[in-house]
């Protein structure tokens, strides 16, 4: 702002170095690194994995992938989990997803999943837990 | 004598004043990043679980960077149409020429009348030239402001005359007197200018309902309007979308406020 | 007739008129894209409205010059309309409320106290941004289940049930006027101060050694001084409460029932949802003359000219 004001500074400072450029210009830069971030992210992978009640790792559970749509979610796709329990998604298309995971004499559950951008690619820090409980209750 | 009033209850009055005029803003900025359900009952003061995904939901539910886009293009052309032709008019009033005193009762008479009183056959006339649900038809009525032809006039007339008069002595053509010489004057008149004809296009809500036909065409304030219509807000998303827009308009005011109090109270003022 | 003529002894008078006609050429070529907006958009509008609300009219249909009957339907047989009209006076007398409390504003934010521009800033806040948001705001402040002022008015026992005050036949008015006034109020509280900047201090301190206190000062002095602002104010507000399409629009629709109908959201309603075009023109032009009777007398009243305010 001082700088605007001061004869003695350069020209191209004073059109430069003000706060008409500057936040403008900052805000830019965020949104520009922001965009990069998503474009390198969002191949709409999603991973995790499935254990049971006591934590171990279950292997071939059913976990389904659910999309939020208007009001609703609706089933996108489904995989079987690996031996060590593992699963991945690699064609998540939204941001506000569901996923949920169920084996026959195991258990269930089911977790909501929101991403900050569609197509986020992520990999679940907590793994889904299957729970009679949950069962019981249906 | 006691020149010095206490100053504490002043501070008390303002500060509460204060406290009205930004909570609404605090209300609206607690929902939209509230984590909880926005209709529990009692509402939580201070945000529950923050979280941004209102946010998100909203700039994917609606073409948020269509309608800003519309936005910016339709305040961009009314500006630059706006500071050129009131510019121009405003100089040719500072001039003395047959038909002067006429042009003069039609600029004051059209002062009286308020855009809204001419809806009806501004949307017939829009429509014959064919520029409904165009960024063309949505800046034109507001091309020209008659304020701000007044607010130019006055700024020029305040322009010495002999300075004019020499650079004419100098051989300058009108145009570059008026580019070179009374331009560089007339800078506070601009930015009168600038910031009134941004402030009108910006949140301008009635011409843009009734010029625009399709979605691509809609600008922030319609977006904001007809999503409420459009979309549930049983979420907080309506009020992240009213941040949203909100954001840029409190930006610009803080960046320029001065320019911005004193472009609307000359505004109002001078007319 | 041959050009050179120019060239001989009365080169002088013949070029200063050549130059005239140039000026004039010049000066009316600067004033004429702006004539034509306002002939497009202001004058020609005017007459059209006028034309069309002796007609029966649609897009589809061809005109028919019916004379009176429009003003006949509006003035004897639509309640709709009178209600319109009462809230927008309505709405016009509250503009003085507001005005009142940008008054002690203006003065507090006058005196001499530290960071006052920053109160000024944050009073003023609310005036440039967009009416649209700002219904969204003051609607979900007024709402029935979560809103701030229910929440506030049941926790302090004010109210046993939660009031709907967007939805409630006399609440819904005042509400609308409430986020009126809170947009204007930094305005109007702007315009003040600078009426008040202008006050030379040495009347104050004439009245001073003459003993008169703090208040017969303000009567005195003050009120007296800042009369063109306060009906600046007034007409500004006026012009923009009685126009504040946004605000209504977004907030109630003019519902419950009509009860918050004003001129402009029934003249959009009738000419964009119904296409009664006609109609709604007719009532445009009962809605532009009162508004120039309301800014004729507020002129009068305020003595001098401070009418003449552009509004969008």
């Amino acid at each position: 702002m001082s700088i605007r004001d001061d004869p003695a500074a350069p020209r191209w400072r004073r059109w430069l170095l003000n706060r008409f450029v500057l936040v403008p210009g900052t805000l830019a830069i965020i949104a520009i690194v922001w965009n990069a971030w998503v474009f390198t992210h969002n191949h709409g992978k999603i991973a995790g994995r499935v254990v049971d009640a006591s934590g171990r790792a279950v292997e071939g559970a059913e976990v389904k992938l659910w999309v939020f749509n208007f009001t609703t979610f609706v089933e996108q796709a489904s995989t079987q989990s690996k031996s060590d329990g593992s699963f991945q998604f690699t064609s998540n298309p939204s941001h506000n997803i569901q996923l949920s995971a169920e084996k026959p004499g195991v258990g269930r559950s089911r977790i909501p999943v929101r991403l900050y951008f569609q197509s986020e690619d992520l990999t679940l820090k907590q793994p889904l837990q299957l729970t009679e409980a949950a069962t019981e209750g249906k | 004598m006691t020149r010095r009033q206490r100053r504490w209850p002043i501070h008390l009055a303002l500060i509460a004043v204060c406290f009205v005029m930004l909570v609404p803003f605090y209300w609206v900025l607690k929902t939209s990043i509230s984590g909880e359900n926005i209709f529990s009952y009692p509402p939580s003061i201070v945000p529950r679980d923050p979280q941004p995904f209102y946010y998100v939901d909203v700039w994917y539910a609606i073409p948020f960077a269509r309608y800003f886009l519309n936005s910016v293009v339709v305040s961009i052309l009314t500006i630059v149409a706006n500071v050129v032709l009131n510019a121009m008019a405003g100089y040719s009033l500072t001039q003395t020429f047959p038909g002067k005193q006429i042009v003069l009762m039609l600029f004051l008479s059209c002062m009286m009348i308020p855009f809204q009183a001419t809806i009806i056959p501004a949307y017939l006339i829009t429509g014959k030239l064919g520029l409904l649900d165009s960024y063309l038809g949505l800046a034109l009525p507001m091309f020209s402001t008659i304020i701000c032809i007044f607010v130019f006039k006055a700024s020029f007339d305040a322009v010495p005359r002999s300075l004019i008069d020499a650079a004419r002595v100098d051989g300058l053509s009108e145009w570059r007197i008026i580019w070179k010489v009374m331009m560089p004057l007339a800078k506070s008149a601009v930015a009168t200018n600038v910031i009134l004809s941004f402030i009108w296009s910006w949140n301008n809500f009635m011409w843009p309902l009734i010029a625009t036909r399709s979605q691509d065409m809609q600008t922030l304030p319609l977006g904001l309007a007809r999503f409420i219509s459009y979309q549930e807000d049983t979420t907080g998303a309506l009020y992240a979308f009213c941040i949203m827009v909100l954001a840029p308009g409190i930006l610009l005011f803080l960046l320029a406020q001065k320019e911005f109090v004193q472009g609307l109270t000359t505004g109002a003022t001078k007319g | 007739m041959s050009v050179t003529a120019i060239d001989t002894a009365d080169v002088r008078p013949r070029f200063t008129r050549r130059r005239s006609t140039r000026r004039a050429i010049l000066i009316w070529s600067f004033l004429a894209p702006s004539l034509l907006i306002f002939l497009l958009y202001r004058i020609l509008p005017l007459g059209w409205n006028l034309l069309l609300s002796f007609e029966a009219w649609s897009p589809l249909k061809p005109a028919v010059f019916i004379g009176f009957d429009n003003y006949q339907e509006m003035f004897w047989d639509d309640d709709v309309f009178w209600q319109a009209l009462w809230n927008t006076l309505g709405i016009i007398a509250s503009a003085p409320l507001g005005i009142a409390i940008a008054l002690g504003l203006a003065l507090l934010v006058n005196s001499d106290i530290r960071g006052r521009d920053v109160y000024r800033t944050l009073i003023f806040l609310s005036y440039p941004l967009m009416t649209v948001a700002v219904a969204i705001i003051w609607r979900w402040m007024f709402d029935e289940r979560v809103g701030l002022i229910n929440f506030v008015a049941r926790s302090l026992h004010l109210a046993d049930q939660p009031i709907p005050f967007l939805n409630s036949f006399t609440w819904a008015l005042p509400c609308v006027i409430a986020a009126n006034i809170w947009q204007m109020l930094g305005f109007y509280m702007i315009i003040i101060l600078t009426g008040l900047q202008t006050i030379p201090g040495n009347l104050y301190e004439a009245a001073e050694i003459d003993g008169a206190n703090s208040f017969r000062r303000f009567l005195r002095i003050t009120l007296p001084l800042l009369r063109p602002s306060l009906f600046l104010c007034f007409v500004i507000g006026m012009l923009n409460s009685v126009t504040s399409f946004d605000l209504i629009y977004v907030m109630t629709n003019g519902g419950p029932g009509h009860a918050t109908e004003i001129l402009v959201t029934y003249i959009y309603k009738l000419a964009f949802n119904q296409t009664r075009f006609d109609y709604a023109a007719a009532i445009t032009v009962v809605f532009f003359m009162l508004l120039l009777a309301v800014t004729w007398a507020a002129n009068r009243l305020s003595g001098g000219n401070v009418g003449a305010v552009e509004h969008d």
